[in-house]
Formats: C-alpha cells, structure tokens, sequence
C-alpha cells in the first residue's frame, strides 16, 4: 500500500471497514499522471442573448477542484450547470472569469478533458470499436497499439464481445459505457459527466453508479459529475456543488465524509440527503416567490432572470 | 413444416411473375387477331427470333455496352461534381449564396430543353450524349447531398470538436456517414436518371453506337421486332441496375435501425 498516493489515503482512511486495496487497480504507474487534474474556476460568470437582454446564467462561479477528486453538482433545471460543463470542456469560450486546469487557461477542446454527455453520442454508423477507436484518430501511435488500447478500454467498462456491435444493437446502459470507454481512451486529465445516468432506468442507474466508481477508483481523474439525482451525487462525490438558479450560482458546498464504497443507508447518508434535498426545495420556491412577485408587478420576466 | 414455408416463400416470389405472364397472354391474344394487329404487337416467337438474331449477330451485346458505358461515365463525372458541388453549398455559407441562385434556376430547365443547346455546341456524338447523362445524375446528387449534410447532427459535431477532429476529418468521418442514407438516395435517382437520359440521348443524337441507336434505326427500317427487343433490353437493364444497388445500399447502411 505503500505505493499509493496520498490522495486514496484520504478516500479510504485506515479506519475503514470497506477494504478498498481488492478495488484498486494494480497499475499504479497511472496515479503518478493523475495527480495532474487540478481544475479552477475563478469569479467565472456566463451570459446568453435573449430577446436583445443578457441573461445571466452563471453569477460568480468559484471552485477548486484537486486533482484526483469527484465532485458532483446538483441544482435545480436551468441553473447553468451543464454549462459549466461546456465551458470546462471548451465547447463555449464566451465568459467571463477564469477557468484554468494545472494552471493553464482553458481556450478550446482537448483530449486531456474528457466528457460524456446525458445521451451517449455515439455515431451510430460505427461499430463500438470504432467509436472509441475514433477518439484516438489524431494520437501518434501505430494502428496495433490504438487497437490495444481500444480492447482495454472496453473491458474497462465490460463491453468484451461487443466490439462489433452497433450503437442501435445497444441496451442504454451499454451505449452509456461505450460513451464512458470513448471518453477514457486518450486518458483524460479530467472527466466530464453531463448527467451520464440520467435517461437509464432505475435498476441500470444503480449498476452504472457503481461502475463509474469502480473506473474512477481504477484511473484516479479528476471526474465532475452533473446530476439531478442527490443520491447518486453523494454515492460518488467526495464533494457536492449545490447550486441554484436564477441566477445561476454556487448555493452551498457539502463535503462528504464518508468513506468508499458508500452505504446509502447510513445515517450520514441519509442526513445529507435530507439536507441538500431542503436547499433544492428552497431555493426553488425561493425561485417561486421570486418570479409570483414579478408577475403581480408586471416586471418583464427577464429582469428577474 | 419446412417445406411448406418453404412453398411460400416460393409462392411470394411466383406473385412478382403473375401480371408480366398475364401480359404477355394478352400480346400473343392481339397479335394473332389479325396481320394489321401483327405489326404493331409482333407475335412473341417472332420477338424471340430476333432477340436469337440481334444476341448472335453480337449488335445487342456491343449496343448495350455502348449504352453502359455512356451511363457510367455520365453518372460517375455527374454523380462526383454533383457531390462535390452539393457539399460545398451546405457546407459553405458564402459559396450556397454565390451558387445556390443559379443552380436552382438551372435545374428549372428540363433537360430536353438544353438538347438544341448542347447538339449545338458539341455535336451530336458521345460528348453530347455523355454531358446530357452528366447532367441527370448532377442534379439529384447535389440536391440530396445537400439535405443530407444539412441534417447532421449537431450533437455529433459537438463530440468532433470535443475529440479534437481536424475540419477534413469532420466532413469524412462525421459528415459523409450520416449524409450517406440521403447521398445513397441521390446515387439511386442518379442512376436511374443516367440510364433513362442515356437512351433518350441516344434517340435524340443518333450518331455511334447504342441501344437507343439501335433502336432509331430499327425503326426506320420498321423493324418492330427489334425495337421491342430494345425495349425490353432497356427496361431488364434498368432493373438489374436498380436490384444490385438496393441491395449495395441496404448492406453498406446496416447500421441504421430497422424499422
């Protein structure tokens, strides 16, 4: 255990009744690059035009983000929390503020910023080797070696026997992890999670929570994940960004101090849950009363948000 | 239980077979009404002796091949400018503005219209057949190129961009696929365009080989045995073309969902 980094000590303290060495992946040469992954967003704000007027979507945006570390966000629809996303990623350099991974500025995409969206983009003309065979078209290494590293990264998210298949040939789930595996295969320095789980059902939610653990265990990437759903947010997170909207800002950052894998029994659990469930609510009726008001005094919707 | 779903599968196919039969009964019934009918309906063994006659005198294998190969040509120099051109228009804001105007108001034209025209300026030989054919399959391949490219998903480039994808690598990895059902559907109607514009071309400049040639000068000599024979060849030809690219088309897009 000696070989470990500092960073897994912290997930899993000593004390733990979960013995987490039996999930953690051999090839520690992997955690040495993984502690690259520091991402900070500084006073970042993000406006879109809307019927001549600016609209804020995200207000003073400020988070830190260690290297190795799962944060989740949760908030209410239309709290900019995808956006976040987006921008982290480079699809959208229109904002205010500071986004800077390892302490170089974010200007456009790169593939050591990974991310998989809530559907699971595969292109639906390629097989699943190809697709994620396809995320490493512009990587300078022989052919031989891309197929290595493609048939990993599909037993990485047990996708063994259906490197043939194609995308409409796919359960959702599998079409997810076939997104996920797309996602890993240039190795990103951070991971993006734009509610990957969040059109799956119930009982593939479950399982894929569980996977994503076991990946992130395994690769040891700074992973963000947007979600709507507050469990999972606390099963994954070591942190949970709660976030509200109109405008889009950080309401409250809880820590998670519970060890990993999670038991979502667990009192703390439980009280956490209750917790963040109560910011949402009132930060939405909040939202509620807010806009009621606007409209009893017949302001245009836009100037409240 | 085998062999009969077997019978049918069998019988299915025979339906295909049943109005060309029923038709043909009907020829032959005309036909032997009287000897002014058999001019016009030539009785079918007398169709079947000319069709031995032109198959061994070697004049509809080496019509036939002038014929293909007027088509392809047309359809491949046609069919290519057609795609580029298409591409370029849907995906070239500035160049859809500059282009879009005049192609649509040339597409307008039939393409009897332009006949005179091109008879005029390049005769009526094979370059004048083959620009006619070029000019059929142009127009299908550029209009459904276009509508396929500007179907693409957005969500897909989205994933190109995020992948670090060079803009050729977008157009042929991103673009071209998910155009491709479209671009197929334009290759579709190009190709039964070429082979309709062809004979057409045929019959209208008469010079150098051909089935529509062979036909024009069956038909002066009144040779109505031979034009049916022509007529036949063109539309089993046609046929043949249309099967093999279906089923062409349906494997290279299986990965599309069934419905």
């Amino acid at each position: 255990m000696t070989g470990l980094p500092a960073l897994s000590s912290r997930i899993v303290p000593p004390r733990s009744k979960y013995s987490m060495s039996n999930l953690i992946h051999p090839d520690f040469s992997r955690s040495a690059k993984s502690m690259s992954g520091e991402l900070s967003i500084q006073s970042l704000h993000k406006q879109y035009p809307l019927e001549k007027k600016r609209l804020n979507v995200l207000e003073d945006i400020n988070l830190n983000i260690l290297p190795g570390e799962f944060v989740s966000i949760v908030g209410p629809s239309g709290c900019g929390k995808s956006t976040i996303l987006r921008l982290v990623v480079g699809l959208d350099a229109d904002y205010q503020g500071r986004i800077l991974l390892d302490g170089d500025p974010i200007k456009s995409t790169c593939t050591e910023r990974g991310i998989v969206f809530q559907d699971h983009r595969l292109f639906p003309w390629m097989t699943v080797a190809d697709n994620i065979g396809f995320a490493l078209i512009n990587r300078d290494v022989p052919a031989a070696e891309k197929r290595d590293i493609v048939a990993r990264n599909i037993q990485r998210v047990n996708l063994g026997g259906f490197e043939n298949a194609y995308p409409h040939q796919l359960s959702g789930g599998m079409a997810q992890r076939a997104a996920i595996a797309r996602a890993l295969v240039n190795e990103p320095k951070i991971l993006l999670l734009d509610e990957p789980l969040g059109a799956l059902d119930a009982l593939t939610r479950l399982y894929l929570q569980a996977e994503l653990q076991r990946i992130w265990i395994e690769h040891r990437s700074t992973m963000i994940m947007v979600t709507h759903d507050v469990e999972e947010a606390l099963f994954l997170g070591d942190r949970v960004v709660v976030m509200q909207s109109n405008p889009g800002r950080i309401k409250r950052v809880v820590n998670v101090p519970l060890d990993h894998p999670r038991d979502r029994s667990s009192p703390v659990f439980h009280r956490l849950k209750d917790e963040i469930l109560e910011d949402l609510i009132d930060t939405d009726s909040a939202a509620q009363a807010k806009r009621a008001k606007a409209e009893f005094y017949s302001l245009p919707r836009a100037d409240v948000g | 239980m085998e062999t009969l779903w077997d019978f049918s599968a069998f019988a299915k196919r025979l339906k295909g077979f049943v109005l060309p039969v029923l038709l043909l009964l009907a020829w032959e019934v005309v036909s032997k009404k009287s000897h002014a009918y058999a001019l016009a309906f030539v009785p079918l063994e007398a169709i079947a002796s000319s069709l031995l006659e032109v198959v061994q005198s070697g004049s509809l294998f080496t019509n036939l091949i002038a014929s293909l190969s007027t088509a392809s040509t047309g359809l491949l120099i046609g069919g290519s400018v057609g795609l580029a051109l298409g591409s370029l228009m849907a995906l070239n804001q500035v160049a859809d503005k500059f282009v879009g105007p005049v192609f649509h108001t040339v597409r307008q034209v039939p393409l009897l219209g332009w006949i005179p025209l091109i008879g005029l300026w390049f005769g009526n030989g094979l370059l004048a057949k083959t620009l006619v054919v070029c000019l059929a399959s142009f127009y299908p391949m550029v209009l459904n190129t276009y509508e396929g490219l500007k179907n693409v998903e957005k969500n897909h480039l989205e994933v190109a961009r995020v992948l670090g994808v060079s803009r050729w690598q977008t157009y042929r990895y991103i673009f071209i696929p998910s155009a491709l059902p479209f671009i197929f559907t334009g290759i579709f109607h190009a190709l039964a365009f070429s082979w309709i514009s062809t004979v057409g071309s045929e019959l209208l400049f008469t010079a150098g080989p051909g089935l529509g040639s062979l036909m024009q000068t069956a038909q002066m000599s009144a040779r109505m045995d031979i034009v049916i024979v022509c007529v036949l060849s063109i539309g089993v030809t046609g046929l043949l073309m249309n099967v093999s690219f279906t089923r062409l088309s349906r494997h290279l897009l299986r990965w599309r969902v069934t419905r």
